[in-house]
C-alpha cells in the first residue's frame, strides 16, 4: 500500500541557502519522482513485535542485491541522545518534554542523515518513525493534532510497515529475553500501575489502540507479526521490491 | 484565569496561578539582561518573591544545547525543537510552580525570540506557532527595541560577534559584520511583526539603561498594582455585601446601580492608598533606590 497523498506531514523544504524568500517547510513531497530519488522504508510496532528482526533481514537482503542502504535508528542523534539519556535516567521527562526531545532527535537525523541520503539516492531504513511518536505521545496524553503538527517536517516514507501482534504474544516474547521493563518504556511515569509488567501491559495497550487508528489515517501496511519470520519477510521483500522496481536513479554499488 | 496561546499540556492546571509572568524581550544586545539584573533586586526590595529564568537554562536541555552549539552543526529544525524542549521544561518545572506560589516571574526572552529565530531561518510560521501554543499568555511583554545601527556598536564594543548571534548558519560565506547585519535586521523585522500580533509593550532601548529602567519600573508596578488593587477592592466589596446592607436612598433612581457606585468609591479609596504607599516608599531612605534623597531635602 502506498502512503496517501493527503497525509498531514511529509512536507519539507530545501536545505540549501534560501533566505529570505522560501520557507523550510515548503511544499515539496519526498515520495514523488523528481529531485529526491531515494526511497524510505520504515517499520513500526510495539516492543516484541519482531519489527527489528524483519528490518535487519531486509537490510542484509537489499545490501546483497547491491543497493546503497542506510539504517537509522530511533533516538540515536549524536547531538541529542545525551539529553534524552539524562532526562530518562533522572526521570525528568514529562509527556511534553518526552515528546519534544524525541522530536529534536528525529529532526537532527532528518536534517543530517535521512534527507541528504534520500537526495543522494539511497534506500533508507528506519526502525521506528514518526508513528512511534504519534502512538506514544498520545498514549501519554499529548494532543493528537499537536503531535502530528510537530513532525510536519518529516519525510514521507514509501512504505510504513506495521507489525501487528497481540499484546500477550509480545509480552511473552519480551519476558524471557530481558531483565525487565524500563521506566518510560513501561509507561511508569503515568502512574497506571506500580507493577512494571502491569504498567507495561496497560501502556502498550494504549499504544496499540493508537497504531490501529493510524492504519487508515496514514495507510500503514499491516504485517501479521504472529506468522513465521520467513513468511513475514517474504511479504516485506515483495512489497519493497515493487517499490524499488518503479524507482529510477537509486544509488547502486558499482 | 490564565490562558495558553493554544493547546494545554497534560497535567497543567491553569487555576491558582496568581503570580505575575513578565517577559523582557529584545534582540541580542538590547540590554535585556542588564534590565532584569536591575528589576530583580528592586522587586525583592518591594517584597515580591522573584524567579528569573531565560533561554537554555533548563536542567534538562541547557547543557545539551550548549554542547550542540559548540559544534556549529546544529540544523534549523533541530535547533527550533531543542529550544522548545528547553522552554517547556522550564515552563512545567519552574514557571508554572513559581506562578502558583505567587512569584513574580521575570523571563529573559520568551517564545517570541524563539519564534523570530525560527521564522528568519525559514520555518513555517504556523508550525512554530502551533508548537509554542502550549505557552502561557504572560501578563506583560516589554520589548526593548534597538535599531540595527544602535545595536552594532554595542555588540562590537562588548563581546564581539558571536557565530549564532550573527546568523552565520544562515549566511555562510559572508563576513561576520555583513552576516550580523543581515541576520539582526531580519530578526528586528520579525520582532516588529510579532509585537503587533502579541501586543508587546515597546520600550525604546537606545537611551541610557537607567532611563529604560525607570520606564520599566513604572510599567511593572502597573502590572503588579493593578492586580493587588483589584484584589483589595473585591475583598472590600465582599465585606459590604455580607454586612447588613446600609440603607442608601437612591439619589437618582435611573442612575447607576448601587454596587457600581460602591465600587467607584472603593476604587478611589484604593487609588489613594496606592498613591500614599508609593509616596511613602519614595520617601523612605532605607530602600536605597536613590529616591530616598528626597527625604533629606
Amino acid at each position: 500500500m502506498h502512503i496517501g497523498e493527503n497525509n498531514s506531514f511529509g512536507r519539507i523544504g530545501p536545505f540549501a541557502v534560501f533566505y529570505p524568500t522560501q520557507p523550510v517547510l515548503a511544499n515539496i513531497r519526498l515520495n514523488t519522482h523528481g529531485d529526491i530519488p531515494g526511497r524510505l522504508f520504515v517499520v513500526e510496532g510495539i516492543d516484541g513485535s519482531g519489527k527489528s528482526t524483519q528490518l535487519s533481514l531486509l537490510h542484509k537482503w537489499l545490501q546483497a542485491k547491491g543497493y546503497g542502504v542506510v539504517f537509522s535508528q530511533w533516538n540515536s542523534s549524536p547531538l541529542v541522545k545525551d539529553t534524552t539519556k539524562l532526562g530518562k535516567k533522572k526521570k525528568m521527562l514529562t509527556p511534553a518534554t518526552f515528546s519534544l526531545i524525541h522530536a529534536t532527535d528525529f529532526a537532527d537525523r532528518t536534517e543530517h542523515s535521512i534527507l541528504p541520503l534520500l537526495k543522494a539516492g539511497a534506500v533508507v531504513l528506519c526502525d521506528r518513525y514518526v508513528y512511534t511518536a504519534f502512538a506514544r505521545d498520545v498514549a501519554r496524553g499529548m494532543d493528537r493534532s499537536w503531535v502530528r503538527d510537530l513532525y510536519r517536517f518529516a519525510a514521507t516514507p514509501a512504505v510504513a510497515f506495521y507489525f501487528r501482534v497481540p499484546l500477550e504474544t509480545a509480552i511473552g516474547r519480551l519476558v524471557g529475553a530481558r531483565d525487565g521493563f524500563k521506566f518510560y518504556e513501561a509507561g511508569l511515569d503515568l502512574g497506571l500501575s506500580d507493577d512494571p509488567t502491569e504498567s507495561f501491559r496497560l501502556f502498550q495497550g494504549r499504544i496499540i489502540d493508537e497504531y490501529e487508528k493510524m492504519i487508515p489515517e496514514f495507510g500503514l501496511t499491516v504485517v501479521d507479526a504472529t506468522l513465521p519470520v520467513e513468511v513475514q519477510q517474504t511479504q516485506v521483500r515483495q512489497i519493497v521490491t515493487n517499490h524499488l522496481e518503479r524507482a529510477t536513479n537509486l544509488r547502486v554499488k558499482p | 484565569m490564565r490562558k495558553t496561546y493554544g493547546n494545554l499540556l497534560p497535567g497543567m492546571k491553569l487555576s491558582d496561578l496568581q503570580g505575575k509572568l513578565i517577559v523582557v524581550e529584545g534582540t541580542d544586545g538590547a540590554g535585556r539582561t542588564t534590565q532584569i539584573d536591575l528589576l530583580k533586586p528592586w522587586l525583592e526590595e518591594l517584597g515580591h518573591a522573584v524567579l528569573d529564568t531565560g533561554i537554555s537554562r533548563s536542567s534538562l536541555a541547557g547543557e545539551g544545547i550548549k554542547r550542540a552549539k559548540e559544534g556549529n552543526n546544529l540544523g534549523r529544525v533541530t535547533q527550533s525543537l531543542f529550544y522548545a524542549t528547553d522552554f517547556v521544561d522550564r515552563l512545567e518545572n519552574e514557571i508554572v510552580p513559581a506562578l502558583r506560589a505567587g512569584f513574580v516571574v521575570l523571563t529573559d526572552r520568551y517564545i517570541y525570540s524563539l519564534m523570530a529565530r525560527a521564522i528568519v531561518r525559514g520555518m513555517d510560521g504556523a508550525w512554530i506557532r502551533s508548537i509554542f501554543g502550549v505557552a502561557l499568555v504572560p501578563d506583560a511583554v516589554f520589548y526593548l527595541r534597538l535599531g540595527i545601527d544602535d545595536l552594532i556598536p554595542r555588540v562590537i564594543y562588548s563581546r564581539g560577534f558571536d557565530y549564532w548571534e550573527s546568523g552565520v548558519d544562515l549566511f555562510p560565506g559572508q563576513d561576520m559584520y555583513d552576516s550580523f547585519r543581515n541576520y539582526q535586521t531580519a530578526l528586528l523585522a520579525e520582532f516588529d511583526r510579532l509585537s503587533v500580533e502579541y501586543q508587546f509593550d515597546t520600550v525604546d532601548a537606545s537611551v541610557e539603561p537607567r532611563a529604560v529602567f525607570a520606564q520599566l519600573k513604572e510599567k511593572v508596578l502597573d502590572v503588579l498594582e493593578s492586580d493587588s488593587r483589584k484584589a483589595f477592592i473585591s475583598k472590600m466589596y465582599d465585606r459590604t455585601v455580607t454586612t447588613p446592607a446600609p440603607k442608601l436612598a437612591p439619589a437618582h433612581p435611573a442612575g447607576p446601580a448601587e454596587g457600581t457606585r460602591d465600587l467607584d468609591l472603593l476604587l478611589r479609596k484604593a487609588a489613594q492608598r496606592y498613591l500614599d504607599r508609593s509616596i511613602e516608599h519614595a520617601l523612605d531612605p532605607s530602600n536605597g533606590n536613590g529616591h530616598g534623597a528626597l527625604h533629606h531635602k
